[in-house]
């Protein structure tokens, strides 16, 4: 039977959230004050603006204390599946107030893309855009990357996050408290942003011959970018704008980082068996499946003959997959050519997206620990079948340690997988309604499920309105992992229909 | 008197014998370069491949001077080079740009790119179309030979947009009175 929510349900979530818009709208004071200093008028207004919904949002939404209530699983999920949508709403306004965006629909899409890391975006015009709405996009991706639910745990929540630390698609808690993991990775989240920031900048500044203000400028917003696996770039070409190897190159260095768990950067960092981490399977599976899909890539390529040498190829196709695999979205070449990378070459930068980066990393997709353990599972069932019926089986892997496949693991890791699945389907089969050819429609869907934002031009402001809302509501699914959303639609359900 | 004219002739001859395969070939050295835009570069960049092409638009982004002595810019080729949006143009899709490579005795030093507030520069660059160059790693960019300035760069004025301000001013005001009058029920 289905228990309608009663007061106290809606006065914990709306205290929690009203708690997490005030930490995101805090966020708005650094493009606040870099337009200040840009003396960039029309944005410095739209952030005051944007500032003052946070706020007073965020302070009617917390004026009622929970009191001896506690947040419970399911409060934690609505909490976080709505963070997702609102944080996006309010965010969006300066960008739809910039004139850049045909509607209020379009500035939203790239929001939730900023936020969910995604990488796809409608805005228009983008190098003439205000360098402060620039850095508050690229903001969004920092902010969604490390978890903005995560920030507010570890400001407020104390030992009550833990569902709202999970209800964000988190998967382990490597210290502790979800308050010290959360404080945890912004601590190295900053230190890798400090040190991004100097590499990048240095590149720009020597290599490429910006000068000291722009070498920060692109350092800065492409560590954004690359470190959270978002996609978003300062100029309109992507990475394409540098014409560099050596950036492309560093570049590649935080799209690493970026798609490895917090988990493994602990464990790098600080862990007492650091290098036993590399044998983990989900490390193992995901410099498998990077080696398979650029192999696919490379050979796809090649027949196509796309590139006259083999150092072209090699640069061009493993950038590319790295950047589809880790979930950034950058690219070398623009979408009219990537829409003409067909057979192999297609299958291996989509499969790379499909995949994914690392569990509790800022990446999206199926997962490495998942594809690792229904490979697992796969290898069992084979063995089960081949084996004398005597024979002993072992489900034993090792992740931080040894660790043992049950049962009810291996149904959650298929179901998850099924749903990303089925999600890529959802979004191809929308498109092909619209008339996109298969392969287009289906490697933007798998784009904007699995958050990378790689494109072949079907997300454009011209898009149809139901594509662009499908979209969206697949950077949401595919960002949290599916059950928050659950959670948020049950609890809509029970509140409707409950006894 | 006839034997001069005669060697005359043979000698003009000669001249077109060897100047007729590089007149007949493709990217002739008498041929003009061919204007192309940049939307018909990205739609199909092999048909241009090595081909000395003419292509107009406003350069933006940054002038990255390198240590070879080249300069790297991007040149956009989209309406917002023509119209820009502050300067009341209209939204017109995404931009559509190339990269260029200025040698520096090409090079007329523009002091800044287009960007926020600034159209730039609007040239007509002539060059050689590079796709997928085995040199630069398999980059496509144009080779530019020869800049021309069409435009000058044009300042483009943005207004205080006051009342999303004076909106933004009333929203704080009312939180910080929500969260004042909060405190004070609770020490109650």
């Amino acid at each position: 039977m289905l228990v309608r929510p009663d007061v106290q349900d809606f006065r914990i979530i709306s205290y929690y959230l009203g708690r997490v818009l005030l930490v995101a709208g805090a966020f708005l004071g650094l493009p606040l004050a870099w337009a200040l200093i840009g003396r960039e008028w029309a944005p410095v207004s739209s952030f005051v603006l944007t500032a003052g919904a946070f706020a007073l949002l965020g302070v009617l939404a917390s004026s009622r204390p929970p009191g001896e209530h506690r947040l419970d699983w399911s409060h934690g999920m609505v909490v976080a599946a709505l963070t997702w949508l609102i944080v996006p709403a309010l965010g969006s306004l300066p960008l739809a107030l910039s004139g850049h965006f045909g509607s209020p629909l379009d500035a939203y899409f790239d929001a939730m893309s900023g936020l969910t890391t995604t990488g796809l975006s409608l805005l228009q015009d983008l190098d003439h855009l205000a360098p402060s709405l620039n850095f508050w996009r690229h903001l969004l991706q920092f902010m969604g990357g490390q978890g903005i639910v995560l920030a507010a745990v570890s400001v407020f929540a104390g030992g009550v996050g833990l569902s709202l630390f999970y209800g964000e698609a988190r998967e382990e808690r490597f210290l502790p408290s979800v308050a010290s993991t959360g404080r945890f990775i912004w601590w190295a989240s900053v230190v890798h942003l400090l040190f991004g920031v100097v590499v990048l900048g240095s590149v720009a500044y020597f290599t490429l011959g910006f000068s000291p203000v722009r070498s920060l400028f692109h350092g800065l917003l492409v560590f954004f970018a690359g470190f959270d696996t978002g996609g978003f770039t300062p100029q309109s070409t992507s990475i394409g704008y540098y014409h560099s190897a050596v950036f492309e190159a560093a570049t590649a260095v935080f799209m690493v980082a970026g798609a490895m768990s917090f988990g493994l950067h602990y464990a790098l960092w600080r862990g007492p068996r650091r290098w036993s981490s590399l044998r983990n399977l989900e490390t193992r599976t995901l410099a498998f499946t990077l080696l398979l899909t650029a192999t696919l890539a490379f050979l796809g390529l090649a027949v196509l003959g796309v590139y006259r040498s083999v150092p072209s190829l090699a640069r061009q196709g493993l950038f590319h997959v790295l950047s589809a695999h880790t979930g950034t979205g950058f690219a070398t070449v623009p979408s009219s050519e990537l829409v003409r990378w067909g057979g192999l070459a297609f299958g291996g930068v989509a499969l790379a997206m499909a995949l994914g980066g690392m569990a509790s990393s800022t990446a999206g997709g199926v997962k490495s620990l998942r594809v690792g353990l229904a490979l697992r599972m796969l290898k069992n069932q084979i063995k089960l079948v081949l084996l004398p019926d005597k024979a002993v089986i072992s489900h034993a892997y090792f992740q931080g340690g040894a660790k043992r496949l049950t049962p009810a693991l291996s149904q959650a890791v298929l179901l998850v997988s099924l749903l990303y699945v089925a999600l890529y389907l959802l979004g191809a089969g929308v498109g092909l309604a619209y008339g996109y050819p298969l392969q287009d429609a289906l490697f933007e869907s798998v784009s904007a499920s699995a958050n990378v934002g790689l494109s072949v031009g079907v997300a454009a402001p011209s898009m149809p309105i139901l594509l662009e809302v499908t979209y969206i509501l697949q950077m949401w699914l595919g960002r949290l992992e599916f059950v928050a959303v659950f959670a948020l639609l049950g609890f809509c359900v029970a509140a409707v229909r409950g006894k | 008197m006839r034997r001069r004219s005669t060697r005359a002739w043979l000698l003009s001859l000669v001249v077109l014998w060897l100047a007729a395969p590089a007149a007949t070939a493709g990217g002739s050295a008498f041929a003009a370069p061919a204007a192309v835009t940049v939307a018909e570069l990205l739609a199909d960049p092999t048909a241009y491949a090595g081909e000395a092409v003419v292509v107009r638009g406003e350069l933006v982004g940054d002038f990255g001077e390198r240590r070879d002595g080249t300069v790297w810019t991007q040149l956009n080729g989209d309406p917002y080079a023509e119209a820009p949006l502050l300067g009341g143009g209209s939204l017109a899709g995404a931009n559509a740009g190339i990269g260029v490579r200025i040698p520096s005795e090409a090079w007329p030093g523009f002091d800044r790119p287009g960007g926020y507030r600034l159209r730039g520069p609007v040239v007509e660059a002539t060059g050689v179309w590079r796709y997928h160059d085995p040199a630069r790693g398999g980059e496509s960019y144009l080779d530019v030979t020869d800049l021309e300035l069409i435009h000058e760069p044009l300042a483009l004025e943005e207004e205080m947009p006051w009342l999303p301000l004076l909106l933004g001013f009333g929203l704080l005001g009312a939180a910080a009175a929500v969260a004042v009058a909060k405190r004070r029920r609770a020490e109650d």
